[in-house]
């Protein structure tokens, strides 16, 4: 590996957000592609991050941090990735389903999801099926996360899928969903394909979801 | 005659300074007045406003007055009665009382037969209620769960048609919205003898939870106005989590939480003047590797014991929380967390601590860790009522006649006191090894479940009226006619 991208790498695992402009800058100006810094500086840090997070060595402040620098030089590599026709990892919109205010969940799926390379569409809370559907027709995700923290509103999740059925969006997109009451066997009973229980098993299942693909 | 003398009576314990006391209240007041909270309702924004609150938008401000206004109008002392009459199982709330009860909505229940973790169903309603009922120190009753085996929308109005009956012991109730809130208003109110025979002795308690950060959201607001309007005793209760929707600090998370408290209270007060409002809720932290709101961290009692002075500093009761654990199973996990913070509710007094019996950050339900709870606040109760110093107890005169090398087991003053000076466990074992292994060498878990199946099999609680058991089925057929078409 080149100096620089290590240095990218290190700065993604140590979160120097402030640092990844130049640093993204002076890979490009060395002649290295967008996709090799991709995959052999960010992606290279954050498969680190991930690693350490799952042993406990790593906290969700300093994950998010990573996230954010990870995120910075991706400002200046995604349209140089679009040009050269490279595949991305993928896009995924988010939202917590209507009636349910409750999004520190979702918004930590979301950074996780960032995290692991994803393009994310984070369309808020309180989001109705009809907004669902538009939002599915606009943004084109490979997945689509929904979030609710009461029972109550659960069941909008049910009520989403079929809305995005009966749009004739529902085979172009994975639906994974989440939030303290749901379970596996909620998903399964609304035909979500996957659930999470936490956000970085969310952001995990997002990648199965587009490895498979 | 003692003049000029004082007694402590229990354990004292105390955190804050009055310095750090009145910093932290006027923290609170400036929060409200300077930023405010979002009001997600309309009405609301008016009642307040005419208040004297600052209305822009959904944001609302508090000038200080008016919160400080809305804290006096509120009482620090009032009861809480039995259904049934039975003064035992009335609540005294003031100074220096601590209660203890379980909690709500957990979405599974460990299952009393099976000891396996399972969904919450209807018909654990009643088994968590004659738990409630028959233990001596648990003083009021929530669920345990959310109903799941009903229609979404009525989970909460069968988890009060199932509790009710089931114990004399004052009810919290928790509700979805003003329609559940009406019917079980409706059902406490039938066997109270009429809305003004419940308004001098209330019989339960009507929870709402804000959502943080500072919002008051439609639902936690409109079942206020219900409560208020009704004069039902309130609890108004956010659940911050420190690190992720509160400041990561101490005096943060309990500045912002007190000010989402404090929002529903002068909407209570200004409804209904001298309304019983305790301030309250879950303060803990976002356990930063799981992404939990974790129920057995240090810093949970910690943070309530912070909360509880500033409430009553502020001349307000606490819904405190305790008893609770992290722990899936009935493990060494689950008697440390739950016991200790048992234990540090205990020392603050405030003054209904509920999620007793909770296990799996809130998940799951556990009439198991309920019971073995009932021991550890039987225990922490015996320290919080510390020690008498009179005449009497100093027994200078009975060490004087048994004297050098005499006993005391045959001692008037033994023979007297021996039952209360003393706590006698239910569960703890005391034996020696030769009995203990004799009687089958039980672990605290072996004889917890006995205890628990003993009282779910013989345990019997009053009856409610007859014409209470009636007014229980209309609510619930009214229920399920109102959303027999709604998916």
């Amino acid at each position: 590996m080149s100096d620089i991208l290590e240095t990218i790498s290190t700065a993604v695992i140590e979160g120097d957000v402030d640092e990844m402009v130049d640093l993204t800058e002076d890979a490009l100006d060395e002649g290295l592609s967008a996709q090799e810094i991709l995959d052999n500086g960010l992606m290279a840090g954050m498969d680190y991050v991930g690693v350490e997070f799952k042993a406990g060595n790593m906290f969700v402040p300093e994950v998010l941090r990573s996230a954010k620098a990870m995120q910075t030089a991706m400002d200046i590599l995604k349209p140089l990735l679009v040009e050269s026709g490279a595949p991305m990892v993928g896009k995924v919109l988010l939202a917590t389903v209507k009636g349910d205010l409750h999004d520190i969940g979702k918004n930590l799926v979301g950074m996780m999801c960032e995290g692991a390379g994803f393009e994310v569409k984070d369309i808020g809370k309180d989001i109705e099926p009809e907004a669902f559907v538009a939002a599915v027709k606009e943004f084109e995700p490979d997945v689509v996360g929904m979030s609710a923290l009461l029972t109550t509103t659960m069941r909008m999740m049910g009520h989403t899928i079929k809305a995005l059925e009966e749009a004739g969006l529902r085979d172009r997109v994975k639906v994974m969903i989440g939030g303290a009451p749901v379970t596996q066997a909620f998903a399964d009973e609304i035909g979500a394909d996957g659930y999470a229980s936490n956000a970085a098993t969310a952001a995990d299942l997002a990648k199965t979801f587009v490895s498979a693909a | 005659m003692r003049t000029n003398y004082v007694i402590n009576s229990g354990v004292r314990f105390s955190m804050f300074s009055q310095d750090q006391l009145e910093e932290m209240f006027w923290g609170v007041l400036h929060l409200l007045e300077y930023t405010g909270l979002d009001v997600m309702h309309d009405e609301a924004r008016e009642i307040l406003k005419g208040a004297g609150a600052w209305v822009e938008g959904k944001r609302v401000r508090l000038p200080s007055y008016l919160v400080k206004k809305s804290l006096q109008m509120a009482p620090r002392s009032f009861t809480l009665f039995a259904r049934d009459g039975n003064p035992k199982h009335n609540i005294k709330i003031g100074p220096g009382r601590a209660h203890f009860g379980p909690g709500p909505t957990c979405t599974h229940f460990i299952d009393p037969e099976t000891m396996e973790r399972r969904p919450y169903t209807k018909a654990d309603v009643p088994l968590v209620a004659k738990m409630v009922d028959a233990l001596p120190n648990i003083d009021f009753c929530e669920s345990l769960g959310t109903v799941g085996d009903v229609h979404y929308d009525l989970g909460a109005l069968y988890e009060f048609a199932g509790m009710f009956p089931n114990t004399s012991k004052p009810i919290v109730a928790w509700s979805y919205d003003k329609f559940d809130s009406a019917g079980i208003h409706e059902i406490a109110v039938a066997e109270a003898g009429g809305q003004e025979a419940f308004e001098h002795r209330p019989n339960y308690v009507h929870y709402c939870e804000p959502l943080s950060p500072l919002v008051s959201t439609f639902e936690a607001i409109d079942k206020l106005i219900f409560a208020a309007r009704h004069r039902i005793p309130l609890i108004f209760t956010p659940c911050p989590i420190a690190g992720g929707t509160a400041p990561i600090t101490g005096a943060g998370i309990i500045t912002q939480g007190a000010a989402e408290s404090w929002m529903g209270l002068t909407l209570a007060q200004a409804l209904q003047p001298g309304l019983p409002f305790f301030m309250g809720g879950v303060y803990s932290v976002m356990d930063m590797n799981t992404m939990i709101l974790a129920y057995g961290a240090p810093e949970l009692p910690l943070f309530m014991a912070g909360l509880t002075e500033l409430a009553h500093y502020a001349g307000l009761p606490l819904w405190q929380t305790g008893g609770c654990t992290d722990s899936k199973t009935f493990d060494g996990q689950a008697m440390i967390e739950g016991s200790m913070s048992v234990f540090f509710s205990a020392l603050t007094g405030g003054d209904l601590c509920h999620d007793v019996g909770y296990t799996e950050s809130a998940m799951t339900g556990s009439l198991f860790q309920l019971c073995a709870m009932d021991e550890a606040i039987g225990y922490a109760r015996r320290i919080t009522r510390g020690i008498e110093v009179t005449d009497e107890t100093l027994a200078v005169d009975v060490i004087k006649a048994v004297g050098p090398n005499g006993h005391y087991l045959k001692q008037p003053q033994t023979r007297k006191l021996f039952k209360t000076e003393f706590w006698y466990p239910n569960l703890i074992d005391r034996q020696d090894f030769e009995s203990w292994d004799m009687s089958g060498r039980l672990t605290m878990k072996d004889r917890t479940i006995a205890r628990v199946r003993d009282i779910l099999a013989t345990h019997r609680p009053s009856a409610v009226k007859p014409e209470t058991h009636k007014v229980i089925e209309k609510v619930l057929e009214e229920a399920e006619d109102r959303v027999k078409d709604k998916k």
